[in-house]
């Protein structure tokens, strides 16, 4: 069973409330629900549209074909009725106009009736999230004046609804992280507020500088004295922090750095995702020094890949980069398994208690300057035999995972948020998906998979294929079948698989 | 033990690379002076973290032997900043130039007057940047023929002391870098000062702008006194960084006491208290 229901409005309307309301009371129901948000950089007004896709199995992605629009504005049902399955429905604004500001609750009822869910459960829910009659009564309005179409029952299943922000901000709690330092950049906000949020009964604090630069700057001095510290932003705040990811090359200072890529180039589209800054994410910073690119592809990943960059920026005195985008950070997934067990992070400092002297020179191991050749050559070459041994140690980690099909020669390479939208495409094909998730270093196992694979088929949210890119610098293998997007929307689900099988023909 | 021994070692065996008469000598000297008499007063000397950027003045990294970061260009302030957001307990001294501070590491500039963390920051104004041989800073005078310039500078210096007033440093002081007992008194002053201090260390570049010298006249010092914002503000205005007449007070032109950035923050009260950066806290 799988229905995917459409909420639009105007910004400031209260989408997100409906949505958050049917997916809550679903989820105790024990549904899967994944809800994508779509909305404009505008804070009141414009068109915002969230889709809920409703499953008794794992979901990760929405279909284009809905069965139901709930429309808080006459623009809803002009722009998306074209999506509407034959026997859909729609549920108006124009049958509330009384409500005001608690349409979006007698909205969210309608629904949960259509659903064919306990009036006492709405009810209950409604009491939750407000405290007062008034929504109340909404609620019920909205419940009374639709007839059950669906008959949604209680299901086995234990489920929590988690964002890849929120994912990211645990990993970084797991990690014992004390500082987080950022400039407000969407879509990388989400973590900052999330950990704004919990910084006093977590003892860790957020704090925003003037700029990103410094950001990085600051990063670098509170890790010097040992303090966990991770820093966030998007391309453009991710940009300026680029000097200074070469000062970490040099200086050897602990740095764990969230990316949260929107689409499009330089502003290009704030809200909107893409998987643009993987290039970026591998190669910003002048010079030659190790680092770890981590591509996690849902919430549980987010929470643990980002304990593994601290651990191993700890470890090896390293930069270690997340890379996310605005589809992973904002949706909202199921997700009905724990995160494996937390690696403790092992900080070894001895600022304040001996002299210490950390440097952007080229510099002897006390960290005095030097200039000579054989000084360069001996730096050179230690940072060489240290990428050596972080290979080794990201190697008991999931670099790489493998679903599907295990035995088909279809092969389907991605990585990041396209996970959801490829495992959902794939159901019922004869194909294996590969998900890369160590961007650097990179598994060895992939060549093996393109070698095995008859057809390999590259799945990106970019124009240009990046991780395509990587994988052939690594393996010299080129993937010449591709499917791209680069609208800045992700991938439906129903439109990936029909892309999929054309391919396969 | 006897007190000779107990003097700090605060010397290092790295070769100096100074040019010859430069006054960062001096300046070196009068810092080793102000950190003696701090350890001497109580302050560790592994508690004690300095911070350079990058230019002449940065140098001083390799002959002091405290722990220390050296950082990037124009950066100084914020990672002094994060020092004390990762162990509000050190003792930060920031060391930068006047390019480094007043060209490209403003914006820092400005937001570390209005953070008012608990740190001490000097500058070394030469007025040029000399280690790219030269070049015009915002605090080198009209007219200023350089390599880059050869028409000479075309924009009036700016007053940082004028802006240090204005954007909330609650220790506001300008040395001349010749006078060392002076200088290292100054120095001493603005690290015990519990906010953010900042001190203006003017001095030659004997190679390409040796303009201070010809200026020394005009000197005169200071009062030690209490003065409101708009005195201060007048007599920072005495000097307009350009003309070769009026006034240069030197000295200490304005103190307040005022909550620092670790006083507002819970969390970093709380470090203070314990005597702990992150590393050492109990979660």
């Amino acid at each position: 069973m799988r229905l995917n229901i459409l909420f639009g409005g105007k910004a400031g309307q209260g989408i997100n409330k409906v949505s958050e309301i049917v997916a809550n009371i679903l989820s105790n129901f024990g549904y899967f629900t994944f809800n994508y948000r779509d909305y404009e950089s505008l804070i009141r007004g414009g068109h915002n549209f969230n889709i809920l896709s409703i499953s008794d199995k794992r979901v990760g992605s929405y279909e284009n074909k809905v069965d139901g629009i709930i429309a808080l504005d006459e623009n809803t049902i002009k722009k998306h009725k074209n999506k509407l399955k034959k026997n859909g429905f729609i549920i108006s604004f124009e049958e509330f106009k009384d409500l005001g500001r608690n349409l979006n609750i007698a909205l969210a009822g309608a629904l949960v009736k259509i659903l064919g869910i306990d009036r006492g459960v709405l009810i209950s829910e409604i009491k939750k999230e407000f405290n007062s009659n008034e929504t109340v009564l909404a609620a019920e309005q909205g419940y009374n004046s639709e007839k059950e179409r669906f008959k949604i029952g209680k299901l086995n299943n234990k489920i929590k609804v988690m964002t890849g922000s929120r994912g990211v901000s645990l990993g970084a709690l797991n990690s014992g992280i004390d500082l987080y330092l950022a400039y407000p950049m969407t879509p990388a906000t989400g973590v900052m507020h999330e950990l704004a949020s919990r910084q006093v009964e977590n003892k860790l604090l957020v704090f925003q500088p003037e700029s990103e630069i410094a950001v990085v700057n600051a990063a670098l001095g509170a890790s010097f004295t040992g303090a966990k510290t991770m820093i966030g932003s998007s391309g453009g705040g991710f940009d300026l922090f680029t000097e200074a990811f070469s000062f970490q090359g040099q200086s050897e200072i602990p740095l764990v750095v969230y990316l949260a890529s929107r689409a499009g180039n330089s502003t290009g589209l704030p809200t909107y995702s893409g998987q643009i800054d993987l290039d970026a994410a591998l190669r910003a910073g002048h010079g030659e020094y190790p680092r770890v690119v981590i591509a996690p592809g849902d919430p549980i990943e987010c929470i643990e890949k980002t304990n593994e960059a601290f651990y191993l920026a700890e470890k090896f005195k390293l930069l270690s980069i997340i890379v996310s985008d605005k589809h992973l950070a904002e949706s909202e997934f199921s997700i009905d398994r724990k995160e494996n067990s937390v690696l403790k992070v092992e900080v070894k400092n001895k600022v304040g208690k001996e002299i210490v002297k950390k440097s952007s020179y080229e510099h002897d191991e006390k960290g005095n300057t030097v200039e000579d050749a054989e000084s360069a050559v001996k730096n050179a070459e230690r940072l060489l035999k240290k990428y050596g041994e972080l290979k080794k140690e990201a190697s008991k980690f999931e670099m790489i995972k493998i679903y599907g099909n295990k035995n088909s020669k279809n092969l389907i390479i991605g990585w990041g948020s396209t996970k959801g939208q490829i495992l959902d495409a794939i159901e019922g094909l004869d194909v294996k998906f590969l998900q890369v998730l160590y961007m650097k270093p990179m598994s060895d196992k992939i060549r093996e998979e393109l070698e095995k694979a008859e057809n390999v088929i590259l799945v990106e949210q970019n124009s240009t294929g990046q991780l395509g890119r990587i994988i052939r610098e690594k393996t010299g293998i080129k993937i010449e079948n591709r499917i791209l997007r680069y609208d800045g929307r992700p991938f439906a689900s129903d439109e990936l698989e029909k892309l999929i099988v054309e391919k396969l023909k | 033990m006897t007190a000779q021994n107990k003097k700090p070692n605060l010397n290092t065996k790295n070769e100096i690379t100074w040019c010859p008469g430069c006054g960062n000598y001096l300046v070196l000297n009068s810092v080793k002076t102000a950190l003696a008499n701090l350890i001497a007063s109580g302050i560790k000397q592994e508690e004690l973290v300095m911070v350079t950027g990058i230019g002449c003045h940065a140098k001083i990294f390799d002959y002091l032997n405290i722990s220390g970061i050296y950082g990037l260009h124009g950066r100084v302030l914020p990672t002094m900043l994060g020092i004390k957001l990762g162990n509000p307990n050190l003792s930060v001294i920031g060391f930068a130039g006047d390019g480094d501070t007043y060209s490209e590491g403003m914006e820092h500039f400005i937001h570390a007057c209005r953070y008012n963390a608990d740190m001490a920051f000097l500058v070394f104004d030469n007025r040029a940047f000399s280690l790219t041989t030269g070049q015009s800073t915002p605090t080198s005078p009209l007219g200023y023929k350089n390599k880059a310039e050869p028409l000479g500078e075309f924009n009036f210096p700016i007053n940082p002391l004028k802006l240090a007033l204005v954007s909330g440093a609650t220790f506001v002081a300008r040395c001349n870098a010749k006078d060392m007992n002076e200088t290292s008194r100054i120095i001493e002053q603005a690290v015990k000062h519990r906010g953010f201090a900042f001190v203006e260390l003017l001095e030659d570049c004997l190679i390409f702008n040796p303009s201070i010298k010809e200026v020394e006249g005009k000197m005169y010092k200071l009062d030690e006194k209490k003065r409101g914002m708009d005195e201060a503000m007048k007599i920072a205005g005495e000097w307009d960084y350009n003309s070769k007449s009026g006034k240069i007070p030197l000295g200490i032109f304005y103190r307040e006491e005022k909550p620092t950035l670790e006083d507002k923050w819970p969390q970093l009260s709380d470090l203070k208290k314990k005597k702990v950066g992150w590393k050492g806290l109990e979660k």
